[in-house]
């Protein structure tokens, strides 16, 4: 499990996170919400241990984020993490040399669901394959806790709808997945716990099954009324 | 470890292409240097010889034989050297900006291996020195041939003096200082190139953690350890301290290049640790 614990982030005298907390558990879906600069990517760095904190604590499984964590939990941020000049097969070479437990059939079946080729520069790429490619780094590893920054950001309908289906796949099911998103209608039906942050704080947390069934309300329902009164 | 020495190889591989261009550009430069300027010298002292109505003998008491240095100290061949030493400085800075800079951002790949990020920060020194200690070894390797070549572009008789490589380091001020022909001397310009890396690095970490405060707290730090290195030579030149020996002297400074890059280390490994932003 995720834990994140009053998290508290500070730009100069700005409070980007507020006492932030919330859980995330393996095999659930975790969709972070809220309009542009309420704190979701630094959520998502902060829990990687790629920007510091001022107060709180984030634990997983228990444990602060150290070196071994990088083998436990992958981070698919929203700009690619390649060098331009490389190829995919070498992309994914440089993961296979420092990952212990990177996946090549994995990762080579990404490559054949995503239709792509491995000679293919990774500067050549459009906007929609260089998300997969995102993809396809972060998820062909074993890892437990996939975090995922806006995958679905600026890109076309037809690579949305092949994301979605790896969230609906085997490639994801078992793991924990903390996802930052706008496109919420492309993964509503996956998603399993919604957070909905504003200002840094949580205004609200709920279980997306809970609330259809109890009060027949859409994740996008909810948005509107948090957000719009 | 494993992971060290393949972020060393990565990072060597990265400015390779830059690297075997400057060593291209250092060999046909210096060669080039040695012909054109063996043949000017041969075809001028000719001249000479025909103008003035001299013999050999007479030319050679009046305006002396050639050397190496006629070589060692023209642009031909402190230029390539001054372009190396320039491009490798430059990339002292770029090899961490370009990390961090562009649409891609590579940053968050090396950040997030699953190694002690001072692992980076080592690599990137080593990759550094390693390509620094190459081009000295190039150098090396070049001075004898370049020698062997002038030598045979000159005419015996107007060979002043045959020169090793030892005697050529001494005899140009600027080649001796970027090849030390004593161990000594080698310790405290090497030593010193080794510091400059290791407090850069930290300046530029120190900019990567705090962004704008970072650059005037980098330049405070590289500052401070420049004058914390430079502290005994005040002592030296005050008339009321003891006088040292230069062994005493040379220790002193010894001690303190350590104690810098170990500082520098630590706070490195702070900052890439704990404080660096993406």
């Amino acid at each position: 499990m995720i834990e994140v614990n009053q998290l508290t982030k500070k730009f100069g005298r700005k409070k980007v996170l507020d006492g932030v907390s919330f859980t995330a558990n393996k095999g659930e879906i975790t969709c972070l919400i809220g309009i542009n600069g309420v704190g979701k990517t630094t959520t998502l760095k902060a829990i990687m241990g790629l920007t510091s904190f001022s107060k709180g604590s984030i634990l997983i499984d228990g444990q602060k984020i150290n070196k071994n964590m990088y083998e436990k939990v992958a981070f698919i941020p929203d700009a690619i993490t390649m060098l331009p000049q490389m190829t995919i097969k070498q992309a994914m070479q440089f993961m296979q040399d420092f990952y212990q437990n990177w996946n090549q059939e994995r990762a080579t079946e990404l490559l054949t669901f995503f239709k792509l080729d491995e000679k293919s520069r990774i500067s050549e790429l459009s906007k929609g394959n260089t998300a997969k490619i995102n993809l396809l780094m972060g998820l062909a590893i074993d890892v437990d806790y996939i975090l995922m920054d806006e995958p679905f950001s600026g890109i076309d309908i037809f690579s949305r709808e092949q994301i979605a289906d790896v969230f609906a796949s085997h490639l994801i099911e078992d793991r924990g997945v903390i996802i930052t998103t706008h496109e919420i209608n492309d993964i509503e039906h996956l998603i399993d716990k919604v957070i909905l942050l504003d200002n840094g704080i949580v205004l609200k947390e709920f279980n997306t099954e809970q609330m259809r069934q109890e009060e027949g309300k859409s994740v996008v329902d909810v948005m509107r009324e948090v957000y719009q009164g | 470890m494993k992971s060290y020495v393949k972020l060393v190889n990565f990072e060597v591989n990265r400015f390779i292409k830059i690297y075997v261009s400057l060593l291209i550009i250092t060999l046909l430069s210096q060669f080039i240097g040695v012909i054109v300027i063996s043949t000017g010298l041969m075809k001028r002292a000719h001249e000479v010889m025909f103008e003035q109505n001299l013999s050999e003998k007479a030319y050679l008491h009046q305006f002396g034989g050639f050397d190496f240095t006629h070589i060692s100290s023209t642009p031909w061949f402190i230029g390539p050297i001054a372009l190396c030493i320039a491009a490798l400085i430059f990339y002292s800075f770029l090899i961490w900006y370009r990390d961090w800079f562009g649409k891609n951002t590579f940053a968050y790949r090396l950040l997030m291996l699953p190694t002690a990020r001072i692992s980076l920060y080592f690599s990137k020194a080593t990759a550094i020195l390693v390509l620094i200690f190459g081009l000295l070894a190039f150098q090396m390797i070049l001075l004898p041939l370049e020698n062997a070549l002038f030598e045979s572009l000159i005419q015996e008789n107007f060979l002043q003096t045959s020169m090793d490589v030892s005697s050529i380091l001494q005899s140009n001020g600027i080649l001796g200082i970027i090849i030390p022909p004593y161990f000594s001397d080698f310790l405290i310009s090497y030593g010193i190139g080794i510091m400059f890396v290791f407090v850069l690095f930290t300046s530029i970490l120190f900019e990567r953690s705090f962004r704008l405060k970072g650059i005037v707290l980098g330049i405070l730090y590289f500052i401070a350890a420049v004058l914390l290195y430079l502290s005994p030579l005040f002592i030296i030149g005050n008339e009321t301290m003891p006088v040292l020996y230069p062994e005493e002297i040379f220790a002193i400074f010894l001690v303190l290049g350590i104690f810098i890059i170990g500082v520098s280390i630590i706070i490195g490994n702070w900052l890439i640790s704990k404080r660096v932003l993406v």
